[in-house]
């Protein structure tokens, strides 16, 4: 077995509470600087209205959240019943996977069945807020409860001047390396020299090239889901390119665009280095291929490397592998940030109950088990605070990814947004356009959806 | 009044009495309806005609606005290329996926009908596809022609047929392949099943004095079976047709409509722009048409059908 992850040294940075905490406001305010388009600062019309609910006859509450799988099922149960328990309620606990999650939300909202309280991808915020679906939190962020969080962290929850929601969850990227298939094609496995993408090519090359190793050198995402546009972004705003201008405005076929889809697409059909069939791979295939040891690099999130740990442990996987930030480009080096937040809503007859379970799950300790069991980064400082974070082989990558932290637009139709972004990288992909093609085809759909 | 404007009036005045009279006649009869027929108005047209009403106007994702915009969503539809390549990639897999159903629901009927051993037990197995949900066979499916964990490569790479996973679900040319074939193996099990009701109520009779007559197995499927069983193939198929066009979740669960959209049809792209996207004013023009479409199918295949004198 190879020696253990050495990123840190490798880099000749310590990790302190201090950088932790720098990093998650610094991609907090990325996250907010996301959605300044159609904010006025204004002040906010909420009244608290909340506190105006009789909350006698609130015998349930319901809750729904995205993407509960087994690593956190009993987290939720345990808390529920706590939940239950301590305030005489019955907590009606749903989960949807992440495809449906914008849908289900969207038809209870419209069929007015929303639920009390759900997660929502903080970038989705203006969508509900347009339709007057989602309740103001000021009350509780403006006070001794919002004082838990960065700002930037809470600020990523702030739309036309209020808070919508209560930062329930962030993440970012690094990229993942498999330490036993560097080794085995001849490269350093303790330095892996993958600073820049023409770093991470050479690499993906050596490893195809390599006799002694088997596996594809890397993970491409080009399946039609809504992930393939994230993993692709860190390529197109490391080359210059944004998604949309200040106005909110449509701008993915710029020179710098064109640049970073060409890399992409080549790695796949000029180069090989991918796995085969990058359109048939969703962002899990390829997270699922790596963390089997059968991949050599990947971008992921932390917990693909909690996955492998304890993977490792219990004797399912012997393979070592190291995490470095994700490459740059000409113009930089980004991790994709993003908050979820935790949000009531408006058509909640159980206001107040609700509040109440968002204070329950906000418990530092907690906290402290969500982000360790589900492999987030920590929203609340003082959890954020722990050794755990700062000291653990595969958390540290990630604290230190802080510093590169971008969010995707703030648009209330980003999902159509993404989907033709989507398309344009599967057209490419497939070789049926050119990158200049299709993107220039999908600037001119988005232009007309957004106009 | 002329004298044919008065006639017309007698006529209409006499056909109202008559109806009048109908119903008095059968009061009890429509009283006792009427419950089921409230509700289906409830559930059936009053979604018709909201949908109906919906594609009037534009309703955006993050709005609860609707402005009224008349036909506008049809002009744009007709003019868009994408209509033109969503039916033509939803007529080639109810075409296929029909095609293949029935052909194959047919030569299953025909076997299970002859004195073959194991033969209970044979018509029980061939149910189990359809018992099973769609969603469940399309997970499956999709993990059989995973280019990475499949067992359709897994065993290809094996016998050493292929050198790398072949990614049938991500291949724009023929992922469309990859899904009918599953819907194929869902939906067979229901037409073999009527076929073989169909095939048990011909007459021996026929038979025998076709063999009689020195007419070979194919002339006695050709000349004897295929006439018998026409009324069952045509309602069956009319059934699949209707079932395939309108089928969501095989491809959502398999593809989600892609690859670059090549396995979408009508109704994957009304879920997209409808409910995904939230432009519910775009994907209800969309429902409209696809409704039209069906009901014109179903028109004219009935019409052909009862051409000849036949009735349902």
């Amino acid at each position: 077995m190879m020696r253990e992850n050495t990123t840190e040294e490798a880099s000749g940075q310590t990790l302190d509470r201090r950088r932790l905490l720098q990093a998650l406001g610094a991609g907090g305010m990325i996250a907010v600087a996301g959605c300044t388009g159609g904010g006025d600062g204004s002040e906010s019309d909420s009244s608290g209205e909340g506190s105006g609910e009789s909350g006698d006859d609130t015998q349930s509450v319901q809750l729904l959240t995205m993407g509960v799988g087994d690593n956190i099922k009993q987290f939720f149960e345990e808390n529920n019943a706590a939940f239950e328990s301590e305030y005489d309620v019955d907590v009606e606990f749903t989960s949807v996977t992440w495809d449906n999650a914008r849908q289900t939300v969207n038809n209870r909202v419209d069929g007015g069945q929303a639920p009390d309280v759900s997660r929502w991808p903080a970038r989705w915020i203006p969508q509900l807020v347009g339709k007057d679906a989602l309740e103001p939190v000021d009350d509780l962020m403006d006070g001794e409860f919002g004082e838990k969080f960065a700002e930037g962290v809470a600020n990523g929850t702030m739309y036309n001047g209020s808070h919508y929601g209560v930062p329930w969850a962030a993440s970012n990227k690094c990229l993942y390396y498999n330490k036993d298939a560097f080794e085995a094609a001849g490269l350093d496995p303790e330095n892996p020299a993958l600073d820049t993408w023409e770093d991470m090519l050479a690499a993906a090359k050596a490893l195809t090239e390599s006799d002694e190793v088997s596996v594809p050198a890397l993970g491409l995402a080009g399946a039609d889901a809504i992930e393939t546009g994230s993993q692709y972004y860190h390529y197109h705003w490391s080359h210059g390119a944004d998604l949309v201008d200040d106005e909110g405005m449509p701008v993915v076929n710029s020179d710098g665009a064109v640049e970073a889809l060409s890399f992409y697409t080549d790695l796949h059909l000029e180069h090989g280095v991918t796995q085969s069939s990058p359109l048939s791979s969703t962002r899990q295939d390829i997270r699922q291929l790596f963390e089997n040891g059968d991949l050599g690099m990947v971008i992921g999130h932390v917990y693909t490397g909690l996955n492998i740990t304890e993977s490792q442990e219990n004797g399912e996987v012997d393979f070592d592998y190291g995490i470095v930030q994700v490459p740059k480009g000409p113009a930089g080096r980004y991790s994709l940030f993003t908050i979820d937040t935790l949000g009531i809503f408006s058509q909640s007859e159980h206001k107040d109950i609700a509040r109440d379970l968002i204070r329950f799950y906000f418990d530092e300790e907690r906290r402290f088990q969500y982000s360790k069991q589900k492999g987030f980064l920590p929203v609340v400082e003082a959890v954020g605070e722990r050794e755990y974070f700062s000291e653990s082989k595969n958390w540290g990558p990630f604290v230190e990814a802080g510093q590169y932290a971008r969010a995707r637009p703030k648009l209330s139709n980003f999902s159509q947004f993404n989907d033709r972004m989507v398309q344009a990288i599967q057209e490419a992909l497939a070789g049926q356009k050119s990158p200049q093609k299709a993107l220039n085809d999908a600037q001119s759909d988005l232009e007309d959806a957004m106009n | 009044m002329s004298l044919a404007e008065e006639r017309t009036r007698t006529g209409d005045d006499s056909r109202l009495a008559q109806s009048a009279a109908h119903i008095k006649r059968n009061r009890r009869a429509y009283l006792l309806i009427a419950p089921a027929a409230v509700f289906l108005v409830a559930v059936v047209g009053y979604p018709i005609l909201e949908t109906f009403r919906l594609s009037l106007y534009r309703s955006p994702a993050d709005s609860t606005i609707e402005t009224f915009v008349g036909l506008q969503h049809y002009v744009d539809i007709f003019n868009s290329d994408i209509f033109y390549r969503l039916l033509w990639q939803t007529g080639r897999w109810v075409a296929v996926g029909v095609a293949g159903k029935t052909l194959l629901g047919l030569l299953i009927a025909v076997h299970l009908k002859g004195d073959i051993r194991g033969r209970k037990f044979f018509r029980t197995a061939f149910l189990i596809p359809w018992g099973i949900p769609y969603a469940i066979s399309a997970v499956v499916f999709r993990w059989i022609e995973h280019p990475q964990f499949g067992y359709l490569n897994a065993i290809l790479l094996k016998l050493g047929v292929i050198e790398q996973g072949i990614g049938i679900l991500g291949s724009p040319d023929i992922a469309w392949l990859g899904v009918v074939v599953a819907d194929i193996w869902i939906g067979t099990p229901f037409m073999a099943i009527i076929f073989l009701a169909g095939l048990q109520s011909i007459p021996q009779d026929l038979y025998e004095a076709a063999a009689i007559d020195g007419a070979e197995r194919w002339h006695q499927f050709r000349y004897i079976t295929l006439p018998q069983l026409k009324s069952v193939i045509l309602m069956a198929t009319l059934l699949s047709t209707i079932w395939t066009f309108v089928s969501f979740d095989v491809i959502w669960t398999m593809t989600g409509g892609g690859p670059i959209s090549t396995t979408a049809t009508l109704v994957i792209h009304i879920y997209q722009v409808g409910l995904q996207n939230g432009n519910l004013g775009l994907g209800a023009a969309y429902s409209v048409i696809g409704f039209l479409l069906l009901l014109l199918f179903a028109v004219v295949y009935l019409r052909v059908y009862t051409r000849g004198g036949e009735e349902l």
